[in-house]
């Protein structure tokens, strides 16, 4: 009943013309941005954040996750129609999708995946709604040693999910906590490794490390290999599924709403994993078994419910715990600290407004993705004809004046021509940059959490270990490491994470 | 020895070579104690852990097979970092309209083809479309003009 009068609570917040306003704004620059392949979700709402800072901190959030939602569905439209996925979760859709399109079905195929897609987001929003609650009451109870703890087993979790090298990506995160410490320590007040610089004092800005890493080293990658895009933008014809397709998709859209509901929740899952698992499972049970690979509805409906339930179902973690599951979350919680709001559990008994109003929000906006995109869907292939050679430029404006207005300073221009080439370097080593970003997030955290838990345990480090949740955190973050490092596993994961 | 895992082999080196640099910068700063952990300790920590991977992940290229490093391709890398610094330039002295107009005219060089006029058109398009939707829609207070 609580949660019945919580919700709302929230739809008042939402539903007042304002944040209506906003989110439909967030949805349709989020799918407009979104569509344009080569620019993925965390580009997007990086490139986006400047429309928020006028606003007030629940407006501003509500319209970030509708372009978050807003970009994951234009990323399959994209996947769809150009077989180049406009992000990753998406991959699995250029399967069936593509195959779909080209063979003239790529209007249900695009339909298929935003009904899919608003079923799934309608009840992931239940998930949270339900889900959060409880978890925020719990970590309130939190003391220092049993938050470092979880954060540990926060990044260890993201790590082990995430693609490639395991032990390259903990490097990763390391170096992610030391970027994310330059800058004033707040407890000393040394400004530490500035080199000199007066304006690194306040630290590497988190918008600058987002985009070079996501937006600007991912054009110049994309440069080197340009190449021949195939459109099929001249035959959608009707978008509308046919009664069959609603039927064999029932069950896909079912277990992809389920399956991805479960993922986002998991630190490191989230939209990707969710769209891998929920193929998987498909082909493996969907009967009858009919050819996946070469355009079965079913291929489009169940990962795209999935990842759009798992981009929902992340936000579980980000706002009862205040730690990020992936790249998009650890923005979402820059996007809070800019507003002058600590992430956190307390978010939900302090900002309520903002808790419940984003939450109730998230409905809304699913319902407007449905509107905005079946009838739009004209819009968004006329958008896809434009030739890179065009669009990045655009990425270059929109990512130096973003950067520029978090702070208003020419010096966080020249942090991104610098971070850019790091990340350039870095990704030629084969180094996901996506671990990076959350060590940058939780780094500064983390040194806090450890320095209270030790100064409450006057300075006893096995304080972790008779703590019987810091504990248990800890050992499932050893657990996780084993289970991933041992030779059978190992394999499997690789498996998994090629198909 | 040989290094069968190039690409290892020169993360290893790079993640080594940036954790001293922090543990190295870090030792200027107070350690304190666990009690009381001084600015020095935990980039010291964390700075170790990121060096001892370095380490195995360099080590590991000794014994497993592995991808050679990709070409670096100098133009596309070179000419976007360019372009950028001079969009801070340009923004600091001259205002929007013409930071936007060098950021487009000098990025679009870091693609293969680059047809003059498009170009041209396109630059100032985005420089109207920015100074309308930035300072006028959004009212983000960026120099438009130079001061």
């Amino acid at each position: 009943m609580e949660t019945l009068s919580n919700l709302l609570f929230g739809l008042g917040v939402a539903l007042g013309w304002q944040n209506v306003l906003y989110c439909f704004v967030g949805c349709f620059l989020g799918t407009l941005v979104g569509v344009l392949p080569g620019i993925g979700p965390v580009a997007t709402v990086a490139m986006l954040l400047p429309f928020t800072f006028g606003l007030g901190p629940a407006p501003a959030l509500i319209m970030l996750a509708g372009i978050y939602y807003g970009a994951q569905y234009g990323g399959s439209t994209t996947a769809i129609l150009v077989n180049i996925p406009g992000e990753s979760s998406s991959v699995v859709t250029t399967l069936d999708g593509h195959q779909m399109a080209r063979r003239g079905r790529a209007g249900p195929a695009l339909g298929i995946a935003a009904i899919g897609s608003f079923i799934a987001g309608c009840v992931a929003t239940l998930v949270i709604a339900y889900f959060a609650p409880p978890l925020a009451e719990l970590a309130l109870k939190f003391s220092p040693s049993e938050y470092f703890s979880l954060m540990v087993f926060g990044l260890v979790a993201a790590v082990v999910l995430a693609r490639g090298s395991l032990i390259k990506a903990i490097a990763m995160v390391c170096l992610g906590i030391l970027l994310g410490l330059i800058g004033t320590d707040v407890n000393s007040g040394a400004i530490r490794f500035a080199f000199g610089q007066l304006e690194l004092g306040d630290g590497l800005g988190f918008v600058a490390i987002a985009m070079a890493f996501f937006g600007i080293t991912d054009v110049i990658i994309n440069l080197e290999q340009e190449g021949k895009q195939e459109v099929f933008a001249s035959r959608i014809g009707s978008v509308l599924p046919t009664g069959e397709d609603l039927r064999v998709c029932f069950w896909s859209i079912a277990r992809g709403t389920g399956l991805g509901s479960i993922l986002g929740i998991l630190p490191g899952g989230g939209a990707l994993l969710a769209s891998f698992a929920a193929y998987m499972v498909e082909k493996k049970i969907a009967k009858p078994p009919r050819t996946f690979g070469e355009g079965d509805i079913r291929g489009v409906a169940a990962p795209e419910s999935a990842n759009n339930a798992g981009a929902q179902t992340s936000f579980i973690p980000m706002l009862t715990l205040g730690i990020p599951s992936n790249p998009t979350m650890a923005l979402m919680i820059g996007a809070l600290m800019i507003q002058g709001i600590a992430p956190g559990p307390q978010v939900m008994t302090e900002r309520p407004e903002l808790f419940w109003g984003l939450i109730a929000s998230m409905w809304i906006g699913n319902v407007m993705l449905l509107v905005l995109n079946l009838p739009l869907v004209g819009l968004w292939i006329r958008l896809l004809a434009v030739p890179y050679r065009l669009l990045f430029p655009a990425i270059f404006v929109f990512c130096c004046i973003g950067v520029y207005t978090v702070d208003n300073k020419i010096f966080d221009v020249y942090q991104l021509a610098v971070l850019s080439a790091l990340g350039y370097m870095l990704l030629k080593l084969d180094c996901e940059p996506a671990p990076l970003i959350l060590g940058f997030i939780l780094g500064p955290m983390m040194e806090e959490n450890l320095r209270r838990a030790m100064m409450i345990s006057f300075g006893d480090p096995t304080v972790f270990l008779t703590r019987p949740i810091s504990a248990a955190f800890l050992l499932a973050a050893v657990g996780l490491l084993v289970a991933i490092a041992a030779p059978a596993m190992r394999a499997k994961r690789e498996e998994a994470l090629k198909e | 020895m040989k290094i069968r895992s190039p690409q290892d082999f020169w993360s290893g080196v790079v993640f080594i070579a940036l954790a001293l640099v922090f543990i190295v910068l870090a030792q200027q700063y107070r350690f304190g104690t666990m009690h009381r952990m001084g600015p020095a300790l935990f980039p010291t920590l964390v700075g170790v852990l990121l060096a001892g991977l370095g380490a195995i992940i360099a080590a590991r290229a000794f014994v497993l097979d592995g991808l050679p490093v990709p070409r670096f391709h100098a133009r596309p890398l070179i000419v976007s970092l360019v372009a950028i610094v001079l969009f801070g330039l340009a923004l600091q002295y001259l205002g929007l309209a013409a930071a936007v107009v060098v950021l487009v005219l000098t990025g679009a060089y870091a693609g293969r083809e680059v047809r003059p006029i498009e170009t041209l058109v396109l630059a100032a398009f985005l420089a109207v479309f920015s100074i309308a939707v930035f300072v006028w829609l959004l009212g983000l207070p960026l120099p438009v003009w130079p001061v």
